[in-house]
């Protein structure tokens, strides 16, 4: 849809029709019914409810019933105009030039301007968790009150992709709004509901905002763009860390719609006829990123050893409790960027004479094996603890810290002190190939040390106007993570989120949308 | 008895001076700030080391330090970076789920446990000391995590005569609180009741070998209320202690009864803060647990001269 520089509005707009066409399906035969009060639950509170600055899928969750973007994300996951109508990209790839919408309302009763996007942005460049994106902007300007115009440094032909990223959303607010700093803003957006009381340790409410602009563009829901409807009065999303009552919660109807059921448990409540589960497939891909600048892990006979050693089916069907894929891509399949997987097949076999004969080579005396996982995410426990058996069923000594996440997460971005760590990556292979590809390159990679090859496809992918380049680009990064092992894909997970049966029209996304569904 | 208040509330200065000081080493000891939790799990280093300038968080520890302490002594315990709000109004608005919590699981916990321990002491040796006994032993040994989901799924998911968890005012919906509170309340009760119960047995049968126990029946007083006016007046002092010891367990129980049953009390909220290192909030939720502790501590002494003529003479 975004075919990159040189696409005028008109011809995007015929993308986007098209793209409608193929994604979206007929409109249900349900009488929608406004009204009623739904109760939502997640496992975690928000770290921040400023959409702006924050990437965890808790504030998405909230942030993205309450803020919407110039660009944002169809079902299939292509960035298509949200707020703005359309842009014009520079056949040059230096200057877009986005027309907005009309009559947009902010939750405050103002109507959108270009001001109020260009403040937007600006404060995304301060303070945004992704920044680094608006790092190649120039100047913004606004010609007129429904234009404005964003002028490049230089090519970067991910922008739009970026821009409409939902991971930490480049929110557009009020102009007033932007003055205020990190963390303390986020209230106001143009959302399909409004946002009220919230306790961090309990709920947040959020209401609906009888004065929104629906994007009449669109004939309905699509993905976190379309034209979106609010029919509850109200949705109190609830934090219950506790999964069995969270669970508990949906079979008595206390709650309506749950962000994620373990697939155990929606196989037990398969007979439940008051509870609807759908899944998702893939969802998110389970990763072990390794330290090529400290320890064992820094010899690529030892890497190798481990990519050898490993059953990777195993892994996934243990840590996943079933719902798996095996497919070995660092982009999924159908999507714009994938370099399908030629060449893969002799690095996903576990070949543990391989494995004993590598770590011979490495020189490998039986040194200890500090491999860490956190303690937040359950396939992460899971992943290391299989990881380690089978590490150790090749004589690997491995010892295996588990923590929370906060010390992880200090740990993993020191380059000394630990050799291996396993990271599920949902959002990033869902936006492309920006955020993946520029995890494990630029100054600090997920790898600790940089790689020329992973260098010189990060500079191709988001320099290069030909998405066939592109598309190389990420054949070469894929090709080099696996030929080196620096660090190791397993397979896809999926998801599964989950509501009560009176909960018309419910299609499983990234967040569990609250518009566009309703009480039967 | 003003003087003892006094002296107590002295006392308790170094005690919350030396806990506020371990609050703190914690802060620097423990790795990871709330910039991680805020950044997200694939976020850069770049990308949280600009969040924690944003939020003040490399500002050296002596300059923190100062800070807060200066604050403490104007009564500012800090403000949270999480909730954007202040750490002694985070704590006053979820103090009455807490408190309530505890105080109602203790109120019930005495109900049943001091009678379970009366009968027991009573018909000691006996199948209701047994009986009684083994009830007490049960409530003791049954997790309150494990207790707490057992009791969601039989009286929430299955009977449906309870919430499964979640909190409603007392000034929203008197029934509807009482509701939200009865089971983990009742989970709660359940573990303190043990202690109770062994102790009141354990203090009754001391007292009622005393002579002046012999002499209440040797006059025809019926055995209830031999019990109920004597042997309990003077078994009071060591119930009073492990009453006041409950009270300070259940407020620590609370932690994980919060967790389950996910009420927003002080208890999550100190969890939730040490999750995610919302320093400002760890070193004020200690702060105030101490002081719970002594205050408890304190109520109970005063509660020693009231129900023991002796220890008032002695003042």
């Amino acid at each position: 849809m975004i075919r990159g520089p040189g696409v005028s509005r008109r011809s995007f707009s015929a993308g986007l029709l098209a793209g409608t066409a193929a994604t979206t399906l007929p409109l249900p035969a349900f009488a929608q019914k406004k009204g009623g009060d739904a109760v939502m639950a997640q496992s975690s509170p928000p770290p921040t409810i400023d959409a702006q600055t924050s990437s965890a899928a808790a504030s998405r969750n909230i942030s993205l019933h309450v803020h919407e973007t110039l660009f944002a994300r169809d079902e299939a996951a292509n960035p298509v105009p949200d707020l703005a109508e359309g842009v014009d990209v520079a056949a040059d790839g230096l200057s877009y030039r986005f027309t907005l919408r009309s009559g947009v309302n902010f939750h405050n009763g103002k109507v959108m301007t270009s001001a109020d996007v260009k403040a937007s942005l600006e404060r995304y460049a301060q303070v945004g968790m992704s920044k680094m994106f608006m790092l190649p902007v120039d100047a913004i300007e606004t010609p007129d009150s429904k234009t404005v115009v964003i002028k490049m440094k230089n090519v970067f032909p991910g922008f739009i992709e970026n821009l409409s990223s939902p991971r930490a959303p480049c929110a557009i607010m009020p102009e007033e709004e932007c003055a205020k700093p990190a963390g303390q803003g986020g209230r106001i957006g143009t959302g399909p509901f409004t946002m009220g009381e919230f306790r961090s340790d309990s709920h947040i409410m959020l209401h609906r905002f009888d004065k929104y602009s629906q994007n009449m563009n669109y004939k309905q829901r699509d993905g976190f763009a379309g034209k979106k409807t609010a029919y509850f009065d109200s949705v109190r999303i609830r934090f219950m860390p506790e999964g069995g009552a969270r669970t508990a919660g949906l079979q008595t109807g206390e709650l309506h719609v749950i962000e994620a059921l373990d697939a155990p448990v929606a196989k037990r409540l398969e007979s439940d006829k008051n509870i609807k589960s759908y899944t998702m497939m893939p969802w998110a891909y389970q990763t072990l990123i390794i330290n090529n600048a400290w320890g064992q892990t820094q010899n690529l006979s030892f890497r190798r050893a481990i990519q050898a050693a490993l059953d990777l089916e195993e892994i996934m069907a243990i840590s996943t409790s079933g719902l798996y894929r095996m497919q070995p891509s660092w982009q999924h399949p159908g999507t714009a960027h994938y370099p399908g997987v030629a060449g893969l097949e002799k690095f996903l076999k576990q070949d543990q004479a391989q494995a004993r004969a590598l770590l011979r080579d490495a020189g490998y005396k039986g040194e200890e094996f500090a491999m860490m996982a956190d303690n937040t995410n359950r396939p992460h426990i899971d992943t290391a603890t299989v990881v380690s058996e089978q590490l150790r069923a090749v004589g690997v000594n491995v010892k295996l810290t588990v923590t929370d996440w906060p010390t992880i997460f200090t740990a993993r971005t020191k380059p000394e002190g630990w050799c291996m760590w396993p990271l599920l990556m949902g959002i990033e292979p869902y936006e492309g190939p920006y955020g993946v590809v520029g995890f494990f390159a630029g100054a600090s990679p997920a790898m600790m040390k940089q790689d020329p090859v992973i260098e010189d496809a990060q500079k191709k992918l988001t320099t290069s106007l030909k998405l066939e380049d592109r598309i190389a680009a990420v054949k070469m990064f894929q090709d080099r993570m696996y030929d080196q092992a620096l660090s190791l894909k397993i397979g896809d997970s999926g998801w599964i989120q989950a509501t009560r049966a009176n909960v018309v029209n419910f299609a499983p996304y990234r967040i569990p949308r609250m518009w566009d569904v309703w009480f039967a | 008895m003003l003087r003892l208040i006094v002296v107590r509330l002295l006392a308790a200065v170094p005690v919350l001076f030396v806990v506020s000081l371990f609050s703190f080493g914690l802060t620097l000891l423990v790795p990871g700030d709330i910039a991680a939790e805020m950044a997200g799990q694939m976020a850069s280093r770049e990308e949280v080391d600009q969040l924690r300038a944003q939020l003040g968080l490399n500002k050296p520890p002596l300059e923190r330090m100062v800070a807060w302490y200066g604050g403490v002594l104007q009564g500012d315990l800090g403000r949270s970076i999480l909730l954007n709000q202040s750490v002694g109004s985070a704590i006053l608005e979820r103090l009455p789920v807490t408190l309530s919590l505890a105080g109602i699981a203790l109120l019930v916990a005495a109900l049943v446990g001091v009678p379970l321990g009366l009968l027991a002491a009573a018909k000691a040796h006996q199948w209701q000391d047994q009986a009684a006994m083994g009830t007490a032993l049960v409530g003791l040994s049954l997790p309150d995590f494990w207790l707490g989901l057992l009791l969601i799924w039989v009286l929430a998911v299955k009977l449906q005569w309870l919430p499964s968890g979640g909190w409603v005012p007392f000034s929203d919906d008197p029934i509807g609180w009482l509701r939200s509170i009865a089971m983990p309340a009742g989970v709660l009760a359940l573990n303190q009741m043990g202690p109770l119960a062994r102790m009141t047995r354990s203090a009754a049968l001391e007292v009622s070998n005393s002579d002046f126990i012999r002499t209440a029946r040797a006059k025809g007083l019926a055995e209830p209320r031999v019990f109920a006016r004597h042997v309990l007046a003077a078994a009071a002092v060591p119930i009073l202690t492990v009453a006041g010891i409950s009270f300070g367990i259940a407020l620590g129980g609370a932690l994980v009864i919060e967790q389950v049953f996910s009420l927003p009390g002080v208890g999550r909220l100190v969890i939730g803060a040490v999750l995610r290192r919302d320093w400002p909030v760890i070193q004020g939720g200690l702060l105030l647990t101490a002081f719970v502790f002594v205050a408890v501590n304190l109520v109970v002494d005063l509660l020693y001269l009231w129900v023991d003529p002796r220890l008032r003479e002695q003042r």
